[in-house]
């Protein structure tokens, strides 16, 4: 007599404790969340808690230990009246948008240069990676020395080769070079992050594409701009998106080199927000002011990442 | 000893655990009291080593566990307290700059009864160290030492040019222009720097003028006083300084005198501390004199420092026990001061004319100095707005903006604009 599978009595024990946590875990709708929960949890606390707090404080008149109150948006409308906050918000924009395009030009060159076949190679790709390696704060502290006006080996070096008239620029006094020391120390800093990234799209652009554009007699400044260009934009729209919001926050270099001196000529929304939040307790204020571009960062991401996705897909 | 069943020992160790838990208070025996006390890193190290040695001794005498930790005392000093504020969680006493009970006054006890025992046996205390610490009539810190600004000089060079130790202002101008001729110019940061308000609040102040009114609501900035103020910075800048001052920081006046630059600065003793300690060729002629004067007579800022309690401190009364030892008990006190090599200075009446400024010949000037010592802002409360205008360097950005080619009428227009929307605030 045929018996069907179905219908053998296999004998079943109840399956242990561990046993019914496999079973329990087999399932894909179980397993997905438990995963993904440590993640979620992470996120949650350290950024998503973090962020809420900071938004009640930018909309309450939150002061150091005293108890605070919901005022809307008040914080952000004051903000604008005042004109340490306007020219920090201006000095957000200059230095960020000069910083950017340096990084990206230079970080380009520096890319296509370690892309060429060098004598010790690694050595030297390791080597520029250096200033994103060591802490900011420590080697702002080498900039300061190299600006400061009594030790300043920039003019040391300038007056020693004729070019500067001494006793040199006041590189940390006077408001334009400040800017330009503070941009300098942040393009130092963040090349080799635009370098590293953009070598690593360099390297994924397959080697056919300059053959076949060789054989057809395409020269090298053609090769970059038809071939190389195009086919970084992705890696180019992904690091530019970081940098942006990277360099919008910058705070090390800006605190040791001017403390967003001289006149506040160099405040950034986190140097200000510093002084106001932390130095003078306005925890309220402090928290409107680094939350200022928030939507507008917000929607540069949203426009970025749109790119990317185009490029990708 | 009748022994003891083992339902007779469960049911007397959970009764007793229930009833510590329920209390919160462990039971005497268990009880080591401790305090801990954050300060920050004294500019003069053997401060910070004397300070170890007499909690030791605190411990051994009180039985108290004292825990010292230290701090860097610009920058992460404030975020550090900001965040023991708003966690109520951290030290129990902490050692507040200048006016740091006014902006922590909510969340700090009331030291009145402390500070009557030390006034009682030391004499009032000064008037910088009342202005920071005493809060809306109540004591919400102790006042602990001081560092002064004096006036540090090169007293080889003024001698050399036959030059006039100052007594004013003015008198430094006539110097300081015979100073820069000879590559030695006079070094008073105009930056956004604390040093930078530490000067130009009492040339200010000399001058007759103020920021913000005594009521604390009325901007006066926009004054004669302050016309005067900017013009002997103008020609102080324009013939006694270089440009660098713009771009000075905190320490900057030191190194400049310490290398051999400068040949006058507005700072504490700690410039000439440094260079006698460190051996530099500048110490043997640096030398000091009070601070200045102005038509409105002789006004004096400087860091007085005290100790306050957190209220969320559950070891209160271990922590003034602590503060009664360090700053009551007058050999210990003296002992402290002493190690502060002139920087850290005693901050009650009675006690001014310290032994420790006979220690060195050159500290000899200071006798006598803190006829008007202010807090900044004065004469203001200094209260969380006129804190504020104080951390927006709202002075000596005045001042910059005056000297580097904006006139001095929108210069003190800006600063008083500036002003009157932080206090409409």
């Amino acid at each position: 007599m045929a018996v069907r599978a179905d219908e053998l009595t296999v004998p079943r024990g109840r399956p242990g404790v561990v046993g019914q946590v496999r079973l329990w875990l087999d399932r894909e709708p179980v397993l997905g969340p438990v995963l993904v929960t440590p993640a979620l949890l992470l996120l949650v606390l350290l950024v998503a808690y973090p962020f809420v707090i900071a938004l009640y404080f930018a909309m309450s008149n939150a002061f150091i230990g005293r108890p605070s109150e919901f005022i809307g948006f008040r914080n952000f409308i004051k903000l604008w009246d005042s004109d340490v906050f306007r020219q920090t918000f201006q000095n957000a924009f200059v230095f960020t948008g000069i910083a950017l395009a340096f990084k990206i030009v230079l970080g380009i060159c520096l890319a296509l240069l370690l892309n060429e076949t060098l004598w010790f190679k690694r050595m030297i790709r390791g080597a520029v990676l250096l200033p994103w390696v060591i802490p900011t704060a420590l080697s702002t502290l080498g900039w300061w020395w190299m600006f400061n006006s009594l030790y300043s080996v920039v003019n040391w070096t300038g007056i020693a080769l004729g070019i500067m008239t001494p006793p040199g620029p006041n590189w940390l006094g006077q408001a334009y070079y400040a800017m330009a020391a503070v941009i300098t120390v942040n393009v130092w800093r963040g090349l080799p992050f635009f370098a590293i990234t953009i070598l690593a799209g360099l390297v994924a652009i397959p080697k056919e594409l300059y053959e076949a554009a060789e054989a057809d007699g395409a020269n090298a400044n053609a090769r970059f701009w038809y071939i190389t260009l195009p086919l970084l934009k992705p890696v180019l729209a992904v690091i530019t998106l970081f940098s942006t919001i990277f360099t919008f926050s910058d705070f090390n270099i800006v605190y040791v080199l001017t403390k967003g001196g001289p006149i506040n000529s160099t405040h950034l929304f986190a140097t200000l927000s510093r002084q106001i939040g932390i130095d003078t307790g306005r925890l309220g204020e402090g928290a409107a002011i680094s939350l200022y571009l928030f939507p507008l960062l917000a929607f540069v991401v949203w426009v970025q990442l749109r790119f990317v996705r185009k490029q990708v897909y | 000893m009748e022994p003891v069943s083992r339902r007779r020992f469960v049911v007397g160790t959970t009764a007793g655990l229930a009833g510590i838990l329920a209390a919160r208070v462990p039971p005497a025996r268990g009880q080591q009291r401790e305090v801990s006390y954050l300060c920050w890193n004294n500019f003069a190290p053997a401060s910070d080593k004397k300070l170890a040695e007499i909690g030791l001794r605190f411990t051994k005498d009180t039985g108290i566990k004292l825990k010292i930790d230290h701090i860097s005392h610009m920058g992460p000093q404030q975020a550090k307290y900001a965040s023991e504020v708003q966690t109520q969680a951290g030290h129990d006493m902490v050692e507040m700059r200048m006016h740091f009970p006014w902006l922590y006054e909510p969340q700090l006890v009331d030291v009145g009864d402390v500070v009557a025992e030390l006034e009682k046996k030391h004499g009032k205390a000064i008037t910088s160290a009342y202005e920071g610490a005493h809060v809306k009539g109540v004591w919400r810190a102790v006042p602990q030492y001081h560092g002064m600004f004096v006036a540090t000089y090169r007293e080889d060079l003024f001698k050399k040019a036959s030059l006039k130790v100052p007594d004013t202002w003015e008198d430094l101008y006539v110097a300081g222009k015979e100073l820069k001729k000879m590559g030695n110019p006079v070094g008073i940061p105009i930056s956004q720097n604390y040093d930078s308000i530490s000067t130009a609040s009492p040339i200010l102040w000399s001058f007759g003028g103020m920021e913000v009114d005594k009521d604390g609501k009325t901007v006066r900035i926009n004054s004669p006083a302050t016309v005067q103020t900017i013009e002997w910075y103008q020609k102080v800048y324009r013939d006694c300084m270089e440009p660098e001052v713009l771009s000075w920081s905190d320490s900057s006046n030191n190194e400049s005198i310490q290398q051999g630059k400068a040949g006058w600065i507005h700072n504490p003793v700690s410039a000439y501390i440094v260079a006698r300690n460190r051996k530099l060729v500048s110490a043997d002629g640096i030398n000091h004199h009070r601070s200045l004067a102005g038509p409105q007579g002789r006004h004096e800022t400087d860091v007085p420092r005290s100790i306050g309690i957190w209220k969320f401190s559950k070891n209160i009364e271990p922590a003034k026990e602590w503060i009664r030892y360090l700053i009551g008990k007058t050999d210990v006190y003296n002992e402290y001061i002493m190690s502060g090599d002139a920087f850290n200075l005693p901050v009650y009446a009675n006690l001014q004319d310290h032994p420790v400024l006979k220690t060195d010949p050159k500290y000899a000037a200071l006798k006598g100095e803190g006829v008007q010592y202010h807090t900044y802002g004065w004469p203001a409360p200094p209260s969380d707005k006129v804190q504020l205008i104080t951390n927006t360097y709202l002075l000596p950005n005045m001042i910059a903006k005056a000297v580097t080619g904006t006139s001095t009428k929108d210069a003190i227009a800006w600063a008083e604009n500036e002003m009157k929307k932080i206090l409409a605030g």
